[in-house]
Parts: C-alpha cells; sequence; structure tokens
C-alpha cells in the first residue's frame, strides 16, 4: 500500500472520453508499462430524513476494487463531522437493514471504472467516470506503493504525471492533502496538513469521495437536480470543481 | 473480462448459499462450583486440545436505532476485546424462530469485521447505547461448533476497564453456536447430539427469548 | 538329527583333545633334566595321543552311520548367506565403475572450484591461509558481543533513524534499521564483519525468522543490490569499526530516496525507479543508468 493521487484529466474540445482513455492506454504502453486488469471504484449515499432539529446525515459507501474484501463508508452528521469507518463488505447488507432510516440516493451512484497498469512501483489507472449510466469525465489514480508519506514521494508522481498526461501539474501537494481537519484533544477541528503522515487505504476513498461530489454537484449546478445539494455538497470542503487543475473546471458540462 | 462490483459478488454468495447468515443456538448455565467439571468435559470432546481452552475478554455494546417504520428498534452489538490488539466485530441478530421441530433456536445473523471508528460513526448515524456488558471465559471448538464457557459482567457507566465491575450472577452462561448459510438443516441435529453429551452438567436448551418478558 | 549332533561333538571334542596334545607338547617337560619327569611326559603324550586316536575311530563310525537327509535343513535366515556369491551374475562391477567415476569428477569439480573461490578478494569473514604463508587469522569476526552494541551507539545517527539489536545467532549481532519512514534493513553481522543486508519498505514484514526474502518492491530490490556492492566497498579487515560507520552512513543517505533527482540527468523517474544508487563518497543521487555514463 503507497501513496495515491487522484488526477482529473481535462476533456479536450470535440474528443470523446474513450477516445483520449485510448490515446493516455497507448502512451503507457510505449513508456514500458503493462497492463495489469481491471478496477472499479463505486460509491452509493444513503441520506436520513431529516428530524426535528438534526440535519440530515449522509453515509457515503464506497467499494475499491484493491480492496475487494472491504467496504468504506464515511458518514457525514451535517454539521461537518465525518467519520470514516472500514469493514468486511457484508456491512452492506446491514446498510440494507436501516432503509427505513437511510435512502439510498439512487440517482447518484457513481463509479470510476476502467484498465490498471504498472510501471515499477506505479501503479497507474486510467477511470472513467460514469453516472447513472451517464459518462462524467476522466479521473486518473496514481499509486506509488514502495511509500507511504506524500511528502517523500510527491516530487516523483508530479513528474511521472507530467509525463504520460503532457500536462501540467501544480508544484503544490494536492488539496485533499492540505485542507484536511482533525479533531484535537479538545474536540474542535483544526486544520491538519497531511502530507507527512502514514498513508491508508482511507486516505484513497476519501479522495475518490471528494472527486465524486465535485462531479455530482456539477449536476446539481448545471442540471437542475437541486434537491439534498446542501447534504452531499459539504463533504467536499468546498473547493472549485477542479481540486488540481484549473482548466478542470467545466469539464462535466461537455461531456 | 469486466470488474464486478462488491455488491453483485454479494448477492452472488446470498443466492448461491455461501454466505453464513443463520446463527443455530443452544444456551444453558452452570454454577461456579462446578464449572471446573464441565470445562473438564469440554476439554476432553473438543476439537483444540493443544490450545484449549481459549480465553477471551470481550465488552460487548448494543446500539438500538429508532426506526420509523416500525416499532422495534433495530440492534446492533459491537465486540471488542479488551487486552488485545484486534478489529471490533460488529453483529447484526434478527428476531430468533423457536420451532417446536428444530432441535435449537434459529436467527438470522451477519457479523462484520470493523475499524475502531464504529462506535462513533453509529452515534453519529443516530444509534444510543442500548446497554454493555463484559464476557470473559473460555472458547472451545468442535468441528464447526462453537462453545463459549462465560461469565457476564455487569459494567458502572463509564468504567469499561475497572476491575471493580460484579459479575450479574454466580453461575456461567454456556453457548453453543454455529452460524452457517442457510439450508443446512443437519445443523441442528449435530448440536443436540453435541449438546446429549454434556448432560447431566449442563442442560442446552433452545431459550424462548419472549416468554422472558421484557428482559433486556 | 540326533545322529548329527553326536557326530558334531565329537568332532568338537576331537578337536578338543588334539589341542590339548598340542599344547601339552609344546609346554614340554619342566626341564630339570630328570628322567621321572622326562617318562611322565612321554606317558603322558601316549595317554593323549591314543585318546586321540580312539575318538577319532569314534568319529569315522558315526560319520559313517550318517544318512543323506530325506529335505533339506531349515537354517532360517542362514540360508541366504550361501545364495549367488558370483560376482558377474551381480552387476556390481558397472556400479562400482560409475561412482568411481562420480568421486574423481567431484573431487576434480571441487579443486577447481576451491581454487577459483580462494583467489576471490572480496571474500571476508573466513580468510584462507595457505600453509605456506601463515598469517594470523582476523580477529575481526569474533570480537566480544558489547563491542558492536558500542558500535552502533557510537553513530552519530539522524535523528529519524532507529537501530535495534538483537543476537538470533548466539553471539552474532542483527541490528534492525529503520530510516524514517522510508526503508527497513536488516543488517547481519559477524563479529563486527557485515555479511549481509535485506531492504524492505516501510510498509513490509521485515521478521527477525526471515531476514532473507526479497522486498516486493522494485526499487528495495535495486537499493539491495545497491547495498550489497558498497557492502563489499567499504568492506576493510583492518579497520573494520570504520567500516561498519561509513557503511551505515552511506546507508543513512537512502533518507531522501524518494525525495532527491538525480544528480546527472536532474529527472526523477527513469524506467520506473527514482535514482536508487547513491555515490560511495559524495552520498550523491544517481540512476543506476547515469551513475557510469
Amino acid at each position: 500500500m503507497g501513496v495515491t493521487v487522484l488526477q482529473p484529466y481535462p476533456l479536450p474540445e470535440g474528443k470523446s472520453g474513450a477516445h483520449i482513455i485510448d490515446h493516455l492506454a497507448k502512451r503507457l504502453l510505449s513508456l514500458g508499462a503493462t497492463h495489469a486488469g481491471q478496477f472499479l471504484v463505486d460509491c452509493e449515499t444513503f441520506i436520513s430524513t431529516p428530524q426535528h432539529g438534526t440535519p440530515a446525515r449522509a453515509v457515503h459507501v464506497l467499494h475499491n476494487s484493491e480492496y475487494p474484501a472491504s467496504t468504506f463508508s464515511i458518514i457525514d452528521n451535517g454539521n461537518g463531522k465525518q467519520v470514516a469507518l472500514v469493514a468486511d463488505s457484508i456491512f452492506d447488507l446491514l446498510m440494507l437493514k436501516m432503509t427505513s432510516t437511510f435512502t439510498s440516493k439512487k440517482q447518484t451512484k457513481i463509479e470510476s471504472r476502467g484498465a490498471r497498469f504498472e510501471y515499477g512501483d506505479f501503479v497507474i489507472k486510467l477511470g472513467s467516470v460514469t453516472m447513472m449510466e451517464h459518462f462524467k469525465g476522466i479521473l486518473i489514480e496514481i499509486e506509488y506503493r514502495p511509500c507511504v508519506t506524500l511528502s517523500y514521494c510527491w516530487e516523483m508522481i508530479r513528474e511521472m504525471l507530467q509525463g504520460f498526461l503532457g500536462i501540467n501539474v501544480a508544484k503544490e501537494y494536492p488539496t485533499y492533502f492540505t485542507t484536511q481537519t482533525i479533531m484535537n484533544a479538545m474536540g474542535q477541528q483544526q486544520l491538519h496538513a497531511k502530507q507527512n503522515d502514514i498513508y491508508e487505504p482511507m486516505d484513497t476513498v476519501k479522495q475518490y469521495l471528494e472527486h465524486f461530489t465535485n462531479y455530482r454537484k456539477h449536476v446539481q449546478i448545471h442540471g437542475a437536480m437541486g434537491g439534498g445539494a446542501s447534504s452531499v455538497g459539504t463533504v467536499g470542503g468546498g473547493g472549485p470543481g477542479g481540486v488540481l487543475l484549473p482548466s478542470s473546471v467545466g469539464m462535466g458540462g461537455r461531456s | 473480462m469486466a470488474i464486478s462490483s462488491a455488491r453483485e459478488s454479494l448477492s452472488h454468495a446470498l443466492t448461491n448459499r455461501f454466505l453464513p447468515n443463520l446463527e443455530y443456538l443452544l444456551q444453558g448455565s452452570i454454577l461456579d462450583s462446578a464449572v471446573e467439571h464441565l470445562m473438564h468435559r469440554l476439554k476432553g470432546l473438543c476439537d483444540n486440545v493443544d490450545t484449549s481452552p481459549e480465553p477471551f475478554h470481550d465488552l460487548e455494546v448494543c446500539m438500538s436505532l429508532r426506526q420509523s417504520q416500525s416499532n422495534q428498534p433495530l440492534l446492533l452489538r459491537v465486540r471488542r476485546a479488551l487486552g488485545r490488539d484486534a478489529p471490533f466485530q460488529m453483529r447484526y441478530l434478527g428476531q430468533p424462530e423457536v420451532d417446536i421441530r428444530r432441535p435449537t433456536l434459529v436467527r438470522s445473523c451477519m457479523d462484520c469485521a470493523c475499524t475502531n471508528g464504529i462506535l462513533d460513526f453509529l452515534s453519529e448515524m443516530g444509534f444510543r447505547l442500548e446497554f454493555e456488558y463484559i464476557a470473559k471465559g473460555y472458547m472451545f471448538r468442535k468441528g464447526r461448533m462453537k462453545i463459549t464457557v462465560s461469565k457476564l459482567i455487569k459494567i458502572v457507566p463509564g468504567k469499561q476497564q475497572d476491575m471493580a465491575n460484579e459479575p450479574i450472577s454466580q453461575s456461567y452462561i454456556v453457548e453453543l453456536s454455529v452460524v452457517a448459510p442457510t439450508g443446512q438443516e443437519n445443523v441442528g441435529e449435530e448440536m443436540r447430539v453435541f449438546a446429549e453429551q454434556l448432560k447431566p452438567l449442563v442442560q442446552l436448551e433452545k431459550i424462548d427469548y419472549k416468554r422472558l418478558g421484557n428482559l433486556p | 538329527m540326533d545322529k548329527l549332533n553326536l557326530t558334531l561333538t565329537a568332532v568338537k571334542n576331537l578337536r578338543a583333545n588334539v589341542r590339548q596334545c598340542f599344547e601339552h607338547l609344546a609346554d614340554g617337560t619342566d626341564g630339570e633334566g630328570v628322567d621321572e619327569s622326562r617318562n611322565k611326559f612321554v606317558y603322558d603324550f601316549q595317554d593323549r595321543f591314543g585318546a586321540i586316536n580312539s575318538q577319532l575311530r569314534e568319529v569315522e563310525q558315526l560319520i559313517n552311520g550318517l544318512q543323506v537327509p530325506p529335505t533339506a535343513y531349515h537354517l532360517g535366515n542362514t540360508t541366504f548367506l550361501a545364495q549367488e556369491t558370483s560376482q558377474d551374475r551381480q552387476a556390481l562391477y558397472p556400479q562400482l565403475v560409475n561412482s568411481y567415476k562420480w568421486i574423481d569428477k567431484v573431487h576434480d569439480h571441487s579443486f577447481l572450484a576451491f581454487n577459483n573461490l580462494n583467489q576471490n578478494t572480496l571474500r571476508r569473514s573466513y580468510n584462507y591461509c595457505s600453509q605456506k604463508r601463515q598469517r594470523l587469522p582476523f580477529s575481526s569476526f569474533n570480537n566480544d558481543p558489547d563491542h558492536i552494541e558500542k558500535l552502533l551507539s557510537e553513530i552519530n545517527h539522524p535523528p529519524h533513524t532507529f537501530y535495534k539489536v538483537f543476537r538470533p545467532f548466539g553471539s552474532n549481532a542483527v541490528a534492525m534499521v529503520t530510516i524514517s519512514n522510508v526503508l527497513k534493513a536488516a543488517i547481519v553481522f559477524k563479529g563486527v564483519l557485515i555479511e549481509w543486508v535485506t531492504i524492505k519498505g516501510y510498509d513490509e514484514q521485515l521478521d527477525h525468522e526471515d531476514l532473507w526474502a526479497e522486498s516486493r518492491y522494485e526499487v528495495f530490490r535495486k537499493v539491495q543490490e545497491h547495498a550489497h556492492s558498497a557492502m563489499l566497498h567499504f568492506f576493510s579487515p583492518t579497520l573494520p569499526d570504520l567500516a561498519v560507520k561509513s557503511y551505515v552512513t552511506w546507508l543513512n543517505s537512502h533518507i531522501k530516496l524518494f525525495l532527491e533527482p538525480c544528480k546527472r540527468c536532474s529527472k526523477y523517474i527513469a524506467n520506473g525507479l527514482p535514482p536508487t544508487w547513491r555515490d560511495l563518497r559524495t552520498l550523491e543521487p544517481f540512476h543506476e543508468e547515469c551513475r557510469n555514463s
């Protein structure tokens, strides 16, 4: 398990997602990477009906094919507090026991799937994000397995990304790592820079959730699916759509 | 080859009946003074002779969630091993069925290992603490049957680690259980035969909770 | 059967008597030259001789009285003794020749290997001293156990590096080194000489029982390769303490394994790997491909 960074890839005008993915795969192969299977990350969100005074709570349930026996879930209590949980995949069945309190928002079921490549100790995944069978954009996952802290290998990952994507990647750490809050000993929320922490599989899942939320928000802003936007929207921390790239803002609209 | 989603593989496990989701249970109790005899008997009967008896010391917390459409709250039990680093175990238990034709009590059951954030997670979901207790005792294994002999210890709220917590009674609870996939009816018979062998030390029976009234 | 037993007893008696007779003869007289004793000796001899004669006759009679047995006697396992002793039928000879050839070959090969290995100057712990020039053996590999502990504690290591010394093989030490959150290394000592180094990732298990399994990551397998060549480079039998110190300093420079670009090409990645080679003197990072060009 190593450090993973997600990078949305901007869709140029007039090109289809499949075309871009094909192009990137060819680049990776000519670089010397090998094709190593498929991957899938999916996310389903359950929303509780708001009751007298308490805001609506959202439970995001995610799966990552890299950890096939686990279910990752993150609860957002509506007041900015998040609790993350890793459980056996049977947790999905338990969620179904609570359907009268937590209802699944089927129309926001979102996933990223595609091919998986290995290059040295790097694992690169070219994911196409779809929500309700609608193509939303390209999300690239890059993992450097031998390293456990981002600050040590960010420059390497950045060079690798720029190398095969052919785009400029900002020198700063990805926003996910710099904008995390933790609970301090006094029970208050505190800004905490994560780039020196030991990386955990949950961090990958949280990054996916952050990006998925951005893709969903786009629909809700541009499309007219206003309801429930506030409850889902609290997760992303309120950044603009493209977390890493200014150019990626607005890619949802072109798909 | 397309990769299947976690939900797909889970429903595959359910339909093909290799997901263990039914618990067959027999219960009984034995006085402190006689528990030594039972332990000797079990050591002789069970599989894990070289390592037995395996001790355990768990804190069980039962959390409940009010469901809007039913008057029965949803109960989830979370178990944590005290003095050992192990994942938390969350367990869902369905309504027990006491069928005259079956030799054991049968209830649906789901076990799920979790990270230590589970209690916080459940309270954020709206679960409230129902009750908690400490179970301390020994576990034996015979084939796929699990036999536990344990002492239940009452907890003064907020003092889970305190050694001053009192046992609930002067006896040990003995449980014989198997968690198996649906459709394996011979399990009950297997358990009945084993329970016969523990007589007259302990009388293992299917206990009908409904008859016990409103005990927690 | 009885008859046979009788005969055998008779033969035994005969032999005993003959032996006694000869012993008697060998003993001779008591040598005083007295006629009396000489006569007594002769009479004794005649008596014994007569007894031998009569016993011989008895044996002959008994033998004549023996009948050829109708069936062979059952002799138990001893019957096998007499089976097929002819060498030609046993096919022993070709096998013998084969094994002789093998031994000859093994001898030849081991002799050549021995000579070759002896020329290898990189062999360190067991220095073979030829009979011709008898040298004092190195004392560097049987140092007292506390020495290595002292040595490691003396190394002024950066604050991110941790050492743990333990001794699974009697007096020889193994040092577990954790360099920040980057890597783990196990250095196996023989006395104060470094015998083996294993490099693994920070999230990998480095068991005390299994110090030889390779890392699952390519980068650490490469670093281990380099660590081995550095180990040979820093080897110095005369100043073993200094060798260990400079080696550990070199190893510590891997703290920036993923952080520093290659000195030559100023890139981080080449062939999917970061600069894995650290220069032995300057500790500067290089890619394996860039280091010699």
